[in-house]
C-alpha cells in the first residue's frame, strides 16, 4: 500500500478489518438486556454509521431517529476518500475478504478476472430500485443492507448454532460423566480428571459470560444460513461478488464517490501492463491493467500500489475534486436503465402488495404480533430492516422473524412466538436497541399501557374446560398487578358422579396486555389451551373489535 | 460452644406485651431452652420508615429468631455446605412483596457462615427470567454481599429422581440442591389463587422443574416434595405479606407490611402460622390438611409453645 511517498504493509489493513469484524461480532454478543438498565445506545453503532438506513427510512417514513445523522460522517468520508468503508471498515466485506483469501489456496488465480465489468453497474440499478420502493413507503432492501445481513446471519444463525454446539457438547459429556457428589459415576477419568473438569468450566464460561439466555434459537434460521452461504460461496467465482455486483450501501458509497480526493496514479512510463495491479485488486476497479480506474468501484484496498513492483502505480491526494487530473472513469448509469430500475422497483412493490398482508389495513395475521412500541405496520415496515437486534435483545428468546406472516415485504421482521418467549413485563430492551426506532423506545410506564394482542382460552384444550382439573398456571404468571386472567369457579361432574369444584380461566380483554406468558407457561407444550392473537392491538385502531366494559355498567342486560 | 451460648441473648416476652426484657442465659437452662420447634418474632417498634431502618429490622428479627430457635450452630455444622432456598420468583421489588425479603436472606448466610458453614448457596427456580428476579429481587446482591454463592439454576442440570410419592414419582430436581447438608427454606408469605396461601411447602417447589403439573393437585403434590425434601429448617418470612393477587402481584394495596419472621422446624405448624397471618384458617388450605394426613407435622402451631419475640 502506498500513498504518496507513505508506505504501509498489507497487514495494517488486515488488522484494521480483522479489528472492526471482531468488535462488529462482540456487539452482538453485548447485545442483551440487563435487569437493571437498558442495553446501551452504542450496540447499535455500525448501523448508526451507515448511510443508507438513513437514506432509505428518511425517503420511506419521512422521518429519522436523530442518531442515524452519525452516518453522515461515513458520507463524508467517502465523498473524500472513496470507500473506504467497505474495504476497511464493512465487518460483511472482511467476510468477504476471508472467504477470497481463502478461495486464492484453493484455486488457480488464473481463472480469476479482477478487471471492470459493465455487471458491476448492476448494484447502482437495483440501488435506484429500493429507493423507488422506499417512495411508496417500501424499506425493503434494507434487508439487504451489509451490516444488516451479517447482523442477521450473526445473531440468527451463527450464534445459536455455535451456542448449541457448546451446550450440547457440555451436556453430552455431564450426562455421561456428571463427577457431581454422591451421583459420581465417572467412567472416563484420566487421574484426577473427569471429562467435566475440563467441559464444565468452558460450558459455564460460555453460559455465565456469553450467551445471554439458554438455547436460543430462531425461526427460518435455514434461510439466514443458505443466503450466507452463497454469498460467501460466490467469491469462488468473483472475489467479492457482493460488494462488486449487489451490495446497495456499497452502490450508494460508490455514487459518493465518484469524485474523491484520494485518487490512484499510474505512470504510464514506468507501467508494463503486467496485470499483477488488477489481479490484488478487491473490487475490480479497472477496466485493464493500470488503466481505466474508477473510484466508485474502488474499495481503496490499496494493494495495487503494494504489488507494483516498478512502483508506478500509486495512491496520492488532490487539493480540489475537480481536479481533472489524474483521470477518474464515471460509474457509466444510463439514464434509460435508471428509469427501468425505478419502474422495476415499483413493479416489484406493487408484487408485494398483491398479498393480503401487504395490505395491512383490512387483514390482519393472527400470530402477527409485533413488540411493543412498533406502529401501524405499514409504518412498521417504512423502518424496520430486520436486522435482528431486537431479537438478539430480547430476554426470553419469544422475538422471532417472521418468514411469512408477515408477507415478503415483512420478511425477517419480528414477531413474538409465545410458545417460544413470551413479551416481559418489564422489559422495554428492543426499542432501545432498534437503529431506525421501527419499535420505538418506550418507558416502562407507556409500555405497561399497551396492547400487543389479546389472550383467548381454548375451551377444547385447556386443561380445566377439558379434563375438569384444576391448572391455572395461566392465572398466576399473568404479570397484569390486578390480574388480567381471572376465575370463575364452576361445579363439574366427574365420571363416578362426584362433582367437583374447579377454577375457569378466563380472560378480561381490558386488562390483557398481550404479553403471551400464558401461552408460553401452559403445561400443554403442543397446543396451548390459550393463545394470543393479534386482537385488539393498540397500534391497529381498527383491529379492536372488543368493546371496553363500561365501569359501573357490567351488569347491564344485552340487548 | 459453651462461648457461643453464653454470647447468646434470649429475649422473653411479658404476657401483657408490654416491652421486652434481655436476659442473658446461663449455661444449662438455655441447653434445653435451644431444642424449641418454634419460634416467632415480631417487631414491635416503629415502622422502619428507610430502607437502612428496614434491613435493621430485618436483620435484627432474623438473627433473633435464630437465637430463640436455639442458633444457628443447632442446624450447621461446621464445614457443611448450606443450601438457602427463597422465594425468587417474580421480577418484582422488595415493596411488592412477591420474593422473599433480602435481608432476611443476607442475614442468613451471614449466620450461617458464622456457625462454621464450608459454603453457603442462594438459588431458586424462578417463575419468571432468573437474570431479573434475582437482581429485581436485590436478593443476589445482598447474599453475595454477605458472602454467599448465588447460584443460577441450569435448567439442563436438573436430574430426573424417583421420589416415591403418592402423586409424584420422577421429577427433575436439581442436584446441587438435594447434596447440600442444610437446605434453609425461607418463603415469603403470599396470597395463591389456587393454593390458596404460598408459604413453606409451597416453596419447594423452586427445586424441580415441569412444576405447572404441580398445579392439577397441588396438596398432594406439595406433599410429596415436602417428605422428600425432609425439612430441618424454614423461616417464614411476613416482614411484608401479599393479600391478594398473588403469587406475583404489583400492586403496593395488596401488600402489607408485618415486620414479622416465623422459624422453626415443624413446617406445617410454620405454614398454618402464615395461613393465620394471610387471614386464613390453616384448616382451609390444602396442603396444610394433606401434610397433617400424612404426618408431616401438626396445623396446631400453638401446641408447640412457640416462643414469641417482641422486639423494638
Amino acid at each position: 500500500m502506498k500513498i504518496g511517498s507513505l508506505t504501509l504493509p498489507r497487514w495494517v489493513r488486515r488488522v484494521v478489518q480483522i479489528g472492526f469484524l471482531i468488535l462488529f461480532l462482540w456487539m452482538v454478543l453485548a447485545t442483551w438486556a440487563p435487569a437493571d438498565r437498558l442495553p446501551g445506545t452504542w450496540l447499535k453503532g455500525f448501523f448508526l454509521a451507515d448511510p443508507l438506513l438513513l437514506v432509505l427510512t428518511g425517503i420511506a417514513a419521512r422521518d429519522v431517529p436523530l442518531l442515524l445523522f452519525w452516518s453522515l460522517i461515513t458520507v463524508v468520508v467517502t465523498v473524500l476518500l472513496g470507500r473506504i468503508f467497505c474495504g476497511w471498515i464493512c465487518p460483511l466485506g472482511t467476510v468477504h475478504s476471508l472467504a477470497g483469501w481463502a478461495f486464492d489456496k484453493v484455486q488457480s488465480r488464473a481463472k480469476r478476472r479482477d478487471t471492470y465489468t459493465g455487471w458491476q453497474k448492476a448494484k447502482y440499478y437495483l440501488l435506484v430500485a429500493g429507493l423507488a420502493m422506499a417512495l411508496l413507503g417500501g424499506h425493503w432492501i434494507s434487508i439487504f443492507d451489509p451490516l444488516v445481513l451479517l447482523y442477521r446471519t450473526a445473531a440468527t444463525a451463527i450464534y445459536p448454532a455455535f451456542q448449541w454446539a457448546v451446550e450440547q457438547g457440555a451436556h453430552s459429556v455431564f450426562q455421561a460423566d456428571p463427577h457431581v457428589g454422591p451421583m459420581e459415576v465417572g467412567p472416563v477419568r484420566i487421574g484426577p480428571f473427569h471429562l467435566t473438569s475440563l467441559s464444565e468450566p468452558v460450558y459455564q464460561f460460555f453460559r455465565d459470560h456469553v450467551f445471554s439466555i439458554p438455547k436460543q434459537a430462531f425461526l427460518g434460521a435455514g434461510v439466514v444460513w443458505l443466503v450466507f452461504v452463497l454469498m460467501v460461496a460466490a467469491n469462488g467465482y468473483r472475489r467479492r461478488f457482493w460488494c462488486r455486483y449487489l451490495c446497495p450501501l456499497g452502490a450508494l458509497l460508490g455514487l459518493l464517490a465518484r469524485w474523491p480526493l484520494l485518487r490512484r496514479v499510474v505512470h504510464q512510463e514506468g507501467c508494463t501492463q503486467c496485470g499483477v495491479c488488477t489481479t490484488a485488486c478487491h473490487g475490480a476497479s479497472a477496466a485493464a491493467a493500470g488503466q481505466g480506474w474508477r473510484p466508485s468501484e474502488c474499495l481503496m484496498c490499496l494493494n495495487c500500489s503494494g504489488v507494483c513492483i516498478r512502483q508506478s502505480c500509486t495512491f496520492r491526494l488532490v487539493s480540489l475534486p475537480w481536479k481533472k487530473e489524474p483521470r477518474l472513469e464515471p460509474v457509466g448509469l444510463s439514464r434509460r436503465g435508471l428509469l427501468w430500475s425505478a419502474l422495476g422497483g415499483l413493479a416489484a412493490l406493487a408484487a408485494m402488495r398483491a398479498t393480503p398482508q401487504g395490505r395491512a389495513k383490512d387483514y390482519y395475521h393472527p400470530r402477527l404480533i409485533r413488540p411493543p412500541g412498533a406502529g401501524p405496520e405499514p409504518e412498521f415496515l417504512a423502518r424496520c430492516t430486520g436486522c435482528g437486534m431486537c431479537m438478539k435483545v430480547c430476554p426470553t428468546g419469544g422475538l422471532q422473524p417472521a418468514i411469512t406472516e408477515a408477507g415478503l415485504e415483512g420478511i425477517f421482521t419480528p414477531r413474538l412466538v409465545p410458545l417460544i418467549g413470551h413479551c416481559d413485563y418489564n422489559c422495554t430492551a428492543c426499542g432501545h436497541v432498534c437503529p431506525t426506532e421501527a419499535i420505538r423506545p418506550l418507558s416502562l410506564e407507556e409500555k405497561h399501557q399497551i396492547k400487543i394482542g389479546l389472550a383467548a382460552f381454548d375451551p377444547t384444550r385447556c386443561i380445566p374446560y377439558v379434563y375438569g382439573r384444576n391448572c391455572i398456571v395461566c392465572e398466576e404468571h399473568c404479570p397484569v398487578p390486578d390480574k388480567a386472567i381471572y376465575c370463575v369457579e364452576q361445579q363439574i361432574q366427574l365420571r363416578n358422579g362426584q362433582s367437583r369444584t374447579v377454577l375457569m380461566p378466563r380472560v378480561d380483554p381490558d386488562k390483557c396486555i398481550g404479553c403471551g406468558v400464558c401461552e408460553h407457561v401452559c403445561p400443554l407444550d403442543d397446543q396451548p389451551g390459550v393463545r394470543v392473537l393479534s386482537t385488539n392491538e393498540t397500534r391497529h385502531e381498527r383491529h379492536q373489535p372488543i368493546v371496553p366494559e363500561v365501569p359501573g355498567q357490567e351488569d347491564l342486560p344485552y340487548g | 460452644m459453651a462461648e457461643g451460648l453464653n454470647r447468646r441473648e434470649f429475649l422473653v416476652c411479658s404476657a401483657a406485651g408490654v416491652g421486652t426484657l434481655s436476659l442473658a442465659s446461663p449455661g444449662l437452662g438455655s441447653l434445653l431452652e435451644s431444642q424449641a420447634q418454634m419460634a416467632i418474632a415480631r417487631w414491635t417498634g416503629p415502622v422502619p420508615a428507610s430502607l437502612s431502618e428496614e434491613q435493621k429490622v430485618a436483620a435484627k428479627l432474623t438473627e433473633q429468631v435464630m437465637e430463640a430457635l436455639g442458633g444457628m450452630r443447632r442446624f450447621v455444622k461446621p464445614g457443611a455446605v448450606v443450601w438457602i432456598k427463597p422465594n425468587i420468583a417474580w421480577d418484582r421489588t422488595r415493596e411488592q412483596a412477591a420474593n422473599t425479603n433480602p435481608d432476611v436472606v443476607a442475614t442468613l448466610v451471614r449466620l450461617c457462615l458464622d456457625a462454621g458453614a464450608k459454603r453457603v448457596k442462594v438459588g431458586d427456580n424462578p417463575c419468571d427470567l432468573a437474570q431479573k428476579t434475582y437482581v429485581v429481587s436485590g436478593i443476589a446482591e445482598a447474599a453475595k454481599k454477605a458472602g454467599a454463592e448465588v447460584v443460577y439454576l441450569d435448567r439442563e442440570r436438573f436430574r430426573e429422581v424417583n421420589i416415591k410419592g403418592e402423586r409424584l414419582k420422577a421429577i427433575p430436581i436439581y442436584p446441587e440442591i438435594m447434596e447440600a447438608d442444610l437446605v434453609i427454606n425461607v418463603p415469603i408469605a403470599k396470597h395463591h389463587r389456587l393454593a390458596t396461601a404460598t408459604l413453606c411447602m409451597k416453596n419447594y417447589m423452586g427445586v424441580v422443574e415441569k412444576r405447572q403439573l404441580f398445579h392439577q393437585d397441588i396438596p398432594t403434590s406439595l406433599a410429596d416434595i415436602t417428605r422428600f425434601m425432609r425439612p430441618q429448617l424454614c423461616l417464614l418470612d411476613c416482614t411484608r405479606i401479599m393479600l391478594a393477587n398473588g403469587p406475583k402481584g404489583g400492586r403496593l394495596e395488596d401488600v402489607e407490611a408485618k415486620w414479622t419472621l416465623a422459624a422453626g422446624t415443624d413446617i406445617v405448624a410454620l405454614d398454618a402460622f402464615g395461613a393465620e397471618m394471610l387471614r386464613r384458617k390453616p384448616a382451609e388450605i390444602g396442603s396444610i390438611k394433606k401434610a397433617v394426613e400424612v404426618g408431616l407435622g401438626t396445623m396446631d402451631y400453638r401446641s408447640l409453645k412457640p416462643k414469641e419475640l417482641a422486639l423494638s
